[in-house]
């Protein structure tokens, strides 16, 4: 019969899919395929692509080149909707359950069976605990459907989020980053429940940026980098130190490099078993002039450390001292203590929207440009807004331009332009360049050089190891709340070993 | 034919989004004017004036409030229980600047615990200024069993300026209202603080991130709040003679009202000082207007709430975010 005919076919394939933003192209060309019964994991650094490729595939983004075939015939999806009902479901790296509910009434969560009784439409919970049961079964995991979803472990929780999707009968299955946040005997655990998918006869895109758990389970494996697809290999060919270089290429990504180490043997930061709800015994130093890395994947706490230092999280134990000073964290006291602190998400973490350039800029050091210490002196303002305007090539048609009209490079350089107004010592900036073009990215490590060499220090939190490599003068490695090693940019294979460090100590010949 | 000041409609929906309020603000005027015969009469226009004086008061001092991302539904039970302590004190002391001093001192206590409750132990506004508000009509309530206080009329001459006054043609209120208006202007546009309380409603996280203790913003929104709820308090005393524990009930929808609509003026998505005195305005000549024309006093109420459904249905529906939260 013609549908048995060759049963690993190929259910979904990208032909040249790319997208761009802004005028900056965040994926280009790539050709992808998925069969059925396997597992096509993808992997690549933060920022290469990956996130922007699957949301094309579930329909949060339309692609801005190429298609997409689904069973051999093109498809276009307008939306998340469109995508679904074609069959595509996504497992969100975020649990979404609602607490007070059962595990059976959180599967079922907007797609209810319906029974007629009397005439009337009512919830049939019989059939959906059956159902339920029914798909748990398959999947070889043993839960109660009347358990409430706030009593479950994590493991479970994901369980749950699968059979959500499980319910909708899906061809294809995205799993972005199922695992992070699970315990070693959970992570196997639910590593089977998706080997057990496979069998189902359901293709399997698989994220992780754990590189045993891709090559333990993959059939096949595509590498992203700098938004396009560097080859796709079979799980036999397949090592973590094969992806970690493919992953790396062999390339410098920039014309940057840092020439000259400003560091002198003062210590302006120190940092003592630092523990917040994240962070274990966190302790390090920083020297003036310095410019310190910290590297890590996503969610690994790099940001939980800058929250702490800027008394965003509470500590639970630890010190801090600057310039041999004790000091207690709150943004307040952050300032005045000469910490500057650039978040990580422009939009929602750095900047009023709905307000101008010059507003933006002055938010901090407001009193500054106040005439005895309240009321606004505008033309002063003005004046130090348009030097700013100037000394960084802000890209914007006057300080009265409201900021959400700027570009993420613009937009970036107006919180930097914020904090150089004031006279911070220590300057803790969280990706820095996360979604910026190139040319704005030299002017941001030019930047930061120049604050170092001005007898200032600075820490730079980033996902990104050819940033941390060619800015810092010495790279931290954070896993799991943890500082597990330091690394010198020179030193030889640094490259490697950070990147083995951030993975959970992979080993890389 | 076309208007030629619209190039397109896109225009014509901005400018519609933008100064839909005033328009309806000026219909409503001049509606007024037509069909009433003694509207617009100097006598009336100053009645109407100081009327509108303790709305806006009151309006503007929600104004700091809801400019922070913030809401506060006691200012209506706070107005009585100030009048009461106003009176008591009055009437205890005989020393007018002791009464005035315990009536504002009342204010800022209503106000800081609004504050305390919202910005440092983080309750929802909603929830905790209601629940403040219905405290403090139980308070009032007992202090006074539901009976009014009152004093012999002579009993201070500068009090009874306070409301009843003239400074030459103009009540004395309104002198208030405009000195009112002019300060809050000056604080929410000329001032440090006044730009981050809107840069703290505009954006919370980054205002934090930015290094401003928004805690302290916030309380201090609530203690303006109360304060000019107190202010507005004494003027309402003064000018009825007697403290009444229910007087300025009404005025939490009148200033939800008014702040809604001031909302939803020019376009900006936070209320703004001038949008709160059109919209007290137009509050306000509802009030005076369908009076004046016999309508039941019941039925303001339909109109008031009708009035804020279209202008929040046509800032809405002409894509506009508006700045307010529920819970």
């Amino acid at each position: 019969m013609p549908e048995f005919i060759g049963i690993n076919r190929n259910i979904l394939e990208a032909e040249g899919l790319g997208k761009e933003f802004n005028d900056v192209w965040v994926l280009r060309k790539i050709d992808f395929d998925l069969r059925t019964s396997e597992i096509h994991s993808l992997v690549g650094e933060n920022g290469a692509g990956k996130s922007t490729f699957i949301k094309i595939l579930s329909g949060v983004h339309s692609p801005d080149e190429g298609m997409i075939k689904f069973d051999a015939k093109p498809v276009v999806f307008h939306s998340v909707k469109d995508s679904e009902d074609t069959g595509i479901r996504t497992v969100h790296q975020e649990i979404n359950l609602v607490p007070f509910f059962t595990v059976y009434e959180n599967i079922f969560l907007g797609s209810d069976r319906k029974r007629t009784v009397l005439g009337l439409p009512t919830v049939d919970n019989k059939t959906m605990r059956a159902e339920a049961a029914r798909v748990l079964g398959e999947l070889g995991v043993e839960l109660d459907v009347n358990k409430k979803a706030h009593l479950l472990n994590a493991s479970m929780e994901r369980v749950v989020e699968i059979c959500k999707v499980l319910v909708q009968k899906p061809k294809v299955i995205i799993f972005d980053e199922p695992t992070t946040s699970l315990g070693e005997s959970e992570r196997v655990r639910l590593l089977e429940v998706i080997k057990n998918l496979k069998k189902k006869g359901i293709g399997i895109i698989f994220i992780s940026h754990n590189l045993e758990e891709v090559t333990g389970i993959s059939d096949r494996i595509t590498v992203f980098r700098d938004g396009a697809k560097i080859d796709t290999i079979n799980e036999e060919d397949a090592s973590p130190a094969k992806i970690i270089s493919m992953m790396l290429g062999d390339k410098t990504y920039y014309d940057y490099k840092k020439v000259c180490s400003h560091r002198i043997d003062e210590v302006c930061l120190e940092v003592e078993n630092l523990n917040t709800h994240r962070l274990k015994d966190i302790s390090f130093k920083l020297y003036q002039g310095e410019i310190l890395g910290i590297a890590g994947v996503v969610g690994a706490g790099k940001s939980e450390i800058a929250r702490a230092l800027v008394g965003i999280d509470r500590l639970d134990s630890g010190r801090i001292r600057i310039h041999n000073q004790d000091y207690q964290p709150s943004p307040e006291r952050a300032v005045t203590s000469g910490l500057a602190f650039v978040p990580e998400e422009r939009q929602a973490q750095g900047l009023i929207l709905n307000y101008s350039v010059m507003k933006n800029i002055t938010l901090t050091y407001l009193k500054k440009w106040c005439r005895w210490g309240f009321i606004i002196d505008s033309v002063e303002e003005k004046k130090s807004t348009e030097k700013y305007i100037k000394s960084l090539s802000i890209k914007t048609t006057g300080p009265t331009q409201l900021i959400k009209f700027l570009s993420g490079g613009n937009q970036q350089k107006v919180i930097l332009a914020r904090w150089l107004d004031g006279d911070f010592k220590i300057g803790i900036f969280d990706e820095p360049t996360k979604g910026i073009d190139v040319k704005t990215k030299e002017d941001i490590y030019h930047l930061l050089d120049d604050l170092a060499k001005k007898g200032n220090s600075a820490i730079v939190l980033s996902s990104y190891l050819p940033e941390l490599l060619s800015v810092c003068n010495r790279i931290l490695v954070v896993h799991e709340g943890r500082i597990v090693t330091e690394i010198c940019p020179s030193e030889p294979g640094a490259q490697e070993k950070i990147m083995s460090a951030m993975l959970g100590g992979v080993k890389v010949s | 034919m076309k208007i030629a000041l619209f190039n397109n409609r896109n225009d014509l929906r901005e400018f519609i989004r933008k100064y839909g309020t005033v328009i309806g603000a000026l219909i409503l005027f001049i509606v007024f004017s037509l069909i009433i015969e003694r509207f617009l009469t100097a006598s009336n226009i100053l009645m109407l004036l100081r009327q509108m004086s303790m709305l806006t008061i009151i309006a503007l001092g929600f104004n700091f409030v809801m400019g922070a991302g913030g809401f506060d539904m006691s200012i209506g039970s706070a107005c009585g229980l100030i009048a009461m302590v106003f009176a008591l004190t009055l009437l205890g002391t005989g020393s007018l600047l002791l009464a005035l001093s315990a009536a504002l001192l009342c204010g800022l206590l209503v106000g800081l615990i609004n504050g305390m409750l919202v910005a440092y132990i983080g309750l929802p506004d909603f929830i905790a200024t209601f629940a403040v508000g219905s405290i403090i009509y139980g308070v009032k309530m007992l202090m006074t069993r539901g009976n009014p206080v009152s004093y012999p009329s002579d009993i201070s001459p500068v009090f009874a300026f306070i409301g009843r006054g003239f400074v030459g043609p103009f009540p004395f209120p309104v002198i208030i209202m405009f000195f009112i208006f002019i300060l809050t202007v000056f604080v929410l546009y000329r001032t440090s603080f006044g730009r981050r309380v809107y840069a703290i409603g505009g954006n919370p996280v980054a205002s934090l991130y930015a290094g401003i203790n928004i805690k302290k913003y916030r309380l201090a929104t609530f203690v303006i709040s109360g304060l000019s709820v107190a202010l507005a308090s004494i003027i309402l005393t003064s000018r009825l003679g007697s403290a009444q524990p229910l007087a300025g009930e009404e005025f939490l929808l009148d200033v939800i009202a008014v702040v809604f609509l001031s909302t939803t003026m020019f376009g900006e998505g936070e209320p703004t000082p001038s949008g709160t005195f059109i919209g007290a305005l137009i509050i306000s000549m509802l009030n005076n207007g369908l009076t004046m024309l016999n309508v039941p006093y019941y039925f303001q109420f339909i109109t008031k709430g009708s009035v804020v459904i279209v202008a929040v249905l046509l800032a809405v529906t002409l894509g506009q975010k508006l700045r307010i939260k529920f819970l």
